[in-house]
């Protein structure tokens, strides 16, 4: 049997191919069997795929259906009500609303060159050796929970800037007419600056990575061709590359600014908690989830729970257009990617 | 009814012929869409027990096309569809009340590459086993050696059957997916270009392999080398833009083909 | 010759010169990045460090003023990421499955892919706020079970993304190997894909638990807090991220302290299993 001739004859006959009837029979019931667990298969994973979609409508349900007393009583009025008023029980959401936009404002013009020039010196400069490492380190700091950057901000960011940075500011910008405003007021240390700036830190690893991955999908002889040409590494990237990546750089700039909007712990430590609005960036405010991180526990009149969970509401809408234009223009560099 | 016929694709039912060749596989006017563009144009051919036939012709001839209607791959994606009929014996393999994994276990196929499962060179072959039957072990390790003796792989793997099929080099990978279609005792064996990832020498081995499985199978390959498919074939059928050109014994078809363009083919002189 | 009196140019200087300027500004960025992980990580070893005992780990939260240790959030938080990854895991796996292979060409994959990706990215303040929603205020308690839940959810979209992204990556024709003798696709996926893609998967799992397990804004309102040792899943439960969130905003050094010592250990475990995952990601790739 351990020579690789032909078989005999009779071995063939045994075990050789062709199958008789009867065990054809006996495929076709095993077979029935199988097909019934395929069955039973495709529809428990084509319930888990749904249970995705409910999940997600039900967070919608939930908090609409949690925020209808807020929405009766204030109706859009909330949207643009600056109190916050838990004695009288009169609230209103523009101080958080301003807060995340404000902050988020401030850690996407911050995040986004530094993080196209990560990205930048990752494809095209870095040594081959240093790539990975450098990659994963900027990961890393992706990876450190939020909380771990509230800490931080608190206890060592928030300080640092009220001795050395905050009197600086207010000392020369405060001073220059038209923007003075924003740097204007003592220096608190904690506010809507210093939670813009730890948001900077936190949006910057998203941005480097998704950034780096859509400057890698450019086809090299597009760069290539260019190098021929004799252009520098800067005019590459500033006339190849973006151009060529515009799209997903902006779809990874939006999902930044996505976490920036919804970040809760790390802002809730160090923007003061204060339901106004302040001309200058110096002062302390609030952001919705700050609100919701600080008040939710403590809220015990169905009014005032409602009006939080219609803050979480606002926020969830805000994210979601964000999130879901970001995905949307992915989606299309990827189709122009792959074709 | 002599071999020159055979350049006309005949269309009769799956009796015994005269010359003692039984149709084990008769396609009769298939067309294959992939979406709204028309693959295979009407062919219609036959595939005898016992004999191999090669299917050749330029790349995007259609020829990998059809091999995968014989065992409705297709079937995996969307947008993709066959019409027409094509005979197992007596059943339409294309009508819809067809038990795919019956038929792909009645029609075996090889890939152009390797495919060994990720699970150990012993578990490739009992995989296939243990889904129709229950053995007890020794029964079992019989017939996993059976395969592997049958793709001639034994030899070599006797010794580390534990391993994974994956470790194994290229041409003993493809012998290894030999040994797995043979085990799961199929009657019709596909070969999609079983040789174009290997070396000459894995190559050579894989044509003896053919060469002693066809007797016991119905056997089909798809290559681009026609000196394979002069070596290994009893039938060829040169494929071009869709449509199947000529059809007959493969000494006719290379040495006095009757159409113009299976003569420019074979001379090397498009392709 | 014009090339040479070209290189000598003054538009060849200033390109030049503004290739040096961005080339530098690349550096300087990148330096800038990694000094935040640097400034980060060392003041966390700084502080996190100097509270680090024995008793960390064998005492429980201390009422202020007094001596004590995390041992209960610790178990807290390992209780409920523990729960939320047996609840989320299965179902994510499940989803991911039928987009990468049932469903793969379905417009149902098409929505459900987009509304993960969303999901992935949601604030997870809103989830917390889902779950107070659907359990707290049902059950008129915060439990133990909520917090789980809220992280569950926050689970299950990491996983939906990684198995289909790693099952995609197994190549067509194993399946068609599979489909060739005769399998079924269930067993396909379950005996030969899902081995296939085995590795990628894990990873998607210990990426998933390194998120989950600093999560403080879902837990806020759905596992509260215990000054206690409770393993009662129907009672509020403490976690390391709830604990150093209230100690850490706490006027009392001692407090203070024990929330540094719980950052640290909830960084150094986040940062090991990324680190690992990456690691099984990048082994598996290169195999």
């Amino acid at each position: 049997m351990e020579s690789r001739g032909r078989q005999p004859v009779a071995d063939v006959a045994l075990q050789g191919g062709n199958i008789a009837v009867a065990e054809v029979a006996d495929r076709g019931k095993v077979l029935q069997k199988l097909r019934m667990t395929d069955i039973g298969f495709r529809w428990l994973t084509r319930g888990a795929a749904i249970a995705v979609l409910l999940i997600l409508g039900g967070i919608i349900v939930s908090l609409v259906w949690g925020s209808l007393e807020a929405i009766g009583k204030f109706g859009f009025g909330f949207l643009v009500t600056e109190s916050w008023n838990p004695v009288t029980e009169q609230f209103g959401a523009l101080s958080p609303i301003y807060g995340t936009i404000v902050t988020s404002i401030i850690a996407m013009v911050i995040a986004v060159p530094i993080g196209l020039f990560i990205a930048l010196f990752l494809t095209e400069l870095c040594p081959m050796f240093l790539r990975r490492p450098i990659g994963i380190a900027i990961e890393l700091l992706a990876g450190i929970p939020s909380i771990i950057y509230g800490i931080w901000g608190l206890f060592v960011f928030a300080p640092f800037l009220q001795q050395h940075v905050q009197p600086f500011l207010i000392n020369t910008l405060g001073n220059v007419p038209g923007i003075g405003g924003l740097f204007a007021g003592p220096p608190y240390g904690i506010g809507v600056l210093t939670a813009g700036l730890i948001l900077a830190i936190m949006v910057l690893p998203f941005i480097t990575s998704i950034s780096r991955d859509v400057f890698s999908a450019v086809p090299p002889v597009l760069k290539e061709a260019a190098y021929g040409l004799g252009c520098t590494t800067w005019e590459v990237s500033r006339y190849v590359v973006l151009p060529f990546t515009r799209v997903g750089v902006i779809g990874g700039v939006m999902l930044g600014l996505g976490r920036a909007l919804g970040e809760t712990m790390a802002v809730t430590f160090v923007i003061g908690n204060a339901h106004r609005i302040s001309a200058s960036i110096m002062a302390p405010g609030t952001t919705i989830s700050a609100t919701i991180a600080n008040e939710f526990t403590e809220a015990v009149e169905p009014i005032y729970t409602s009006s939080l969970i219609l803050l979480g509401l606002i926020l969830f809408a805000i994210t979601f257009i964000v999130l879901a234009c970001a995905r949307l223009l992915l989606m299309r560099l990827n189709a122009r990617v792959g074709a | 009814m002599t071999m020159a016929n055979f350049t006309v694709p005949t269309v009769t039912s799956t009796v015994t012929s005269a010359d003692g060749l039984t149709e084990k596989i008769s396609v009769r006017n298939l067309d294959f869409f992939y979406g709204d563009h028309r693959a295979l144009k009407t062919i219609n051919v036959a595939l005898y027990h016992g004999k191999v036939t090669a299917f050749i012709g330029p790349s995007g001839c259609g020829k990998s096309t059809l091999l995968r209607v014989l065992n409705r791959m297709y079937d995996l994606y969307p947008n993709q569809r066959a019409t027409g009929t094509v005979q197992l014996d007596h059943d339409n393999i294309l009508s819809p009340s067809q038990d795919l994994n019956l038929l792909r276990a009645k029609v075996g196929m090889v890939f152009q590459k390797p495919t060994p499962f990720p699970m150990t060179i012993y578990e490739n072959i009992a995989f296939g086993i243990r889904l129709y039957e229950k053995l007890p072990k020794s029964e079992l390790d019989g017939r996993v050696q059976h395969a592997l003796e049958r793709a001639a792989l034994w030899n070599e793997v006797k010794d580390k059957l534990g391993a994974n099929g994956q470790s194994l080099s290229g041409g003993q990978q493809q012998r290894l997916c030999i040994a797995r279609t043979v085990a799961v005792r199929p009657e019709v064996i596909l070969f999609d270009e079983p040789c174009s990832a290997l070396d000459p020498i894995s190559t050579a081995k894989i044509e003896e392999l053919i060469d002693e499985l066809k007797e016991d199978y119905t056997i089909a390959i798809v290559t681009h080398n026609m000196q394979q498919a002069a070596r290994v074939s009893d039938f060829t059928a040169f494929m071009y833009l869709g449509e199947l050109v000529e059809y007959g014994e493969t000494t006719k078809i290379f040495t006095a083909p009757n159409d113009r363009r299976t003569q420019d083919y074979i001379t090397g002189r498009f392709g | 010759m014009a090339l040479v009196s070209g290189a000598k140019s003054p538009l060849y200087a200033q390109r030049r010169r503004r290739n040096g300027i961005a080339m530098a500004l690349a550096y300087a960025a990148t330096a800038f990045g990694l000094t935040w992980l640097v400034l980060i990580l060392a003041v966390l070893l700084w502080n996190g460090f100097s509270g680090l005992s024995l008793r960390v780990f064998t005492e429980m939260t201390p009422p202020p003023g007094a001596a004590g240790g995390l041992l209960n959030p610790i178990l807290g938080s390992i209780v409920m990421t523990g729960i939320a990854v047996i609840i989320g895991t299965p179902l994510g796996i499940l989803a991911g499955t039928y987009m990468a292979e049932y469903g793969r060409y379905d417009k149902l994959s098409a929505v459900v892919r987009f509304i993960n990706d969303i999901l992935l990215s949601a604030p997870s303040i809103v989830i917390g706020l889902f779950i107070y929603e659907i359990m707290v205020a049902q059950m008129g308690h915060f439990s133990a079970w909520a917090g789980a839940i809220a992280l569950a959810v926050i689970v299950v979209p990491v996983v939906v993304r990684t198995t289909e992204d790693m099952l995609i990556l197994v190549p067509d024709t194993l399946r068609e190997a599979a489909a060739s003798i005769g399998l079924p696709r269930a067993l396909m996926i379950q005996k030969v894909a899902y081995r296939a893609a085995r590795a990628g998967m894990i990873t998607g799992v210990l990426l998933a638990v390194a998120r989950i397990s600093g999560e403080t804004a879902p837990l806020l309102f759905t596992a509260l807090n215990n000054q206690f040792w409770s393993t009662n899943m129907n009672a509020p439960m403490a976690s390391l991220p709830v604990v150093i969130f209230q100690f850490a905003l706490s006027p009392y050094k001692d407090w203070q302290e024990l929330a540094w010592t719980g950052a640290l250990i909830i960084t150094l475990s986040v940062l090991t299993l990324s680190i690992v995952a990456r690691a099984l990601a990048s082994q598996s790739k290169s195999q």
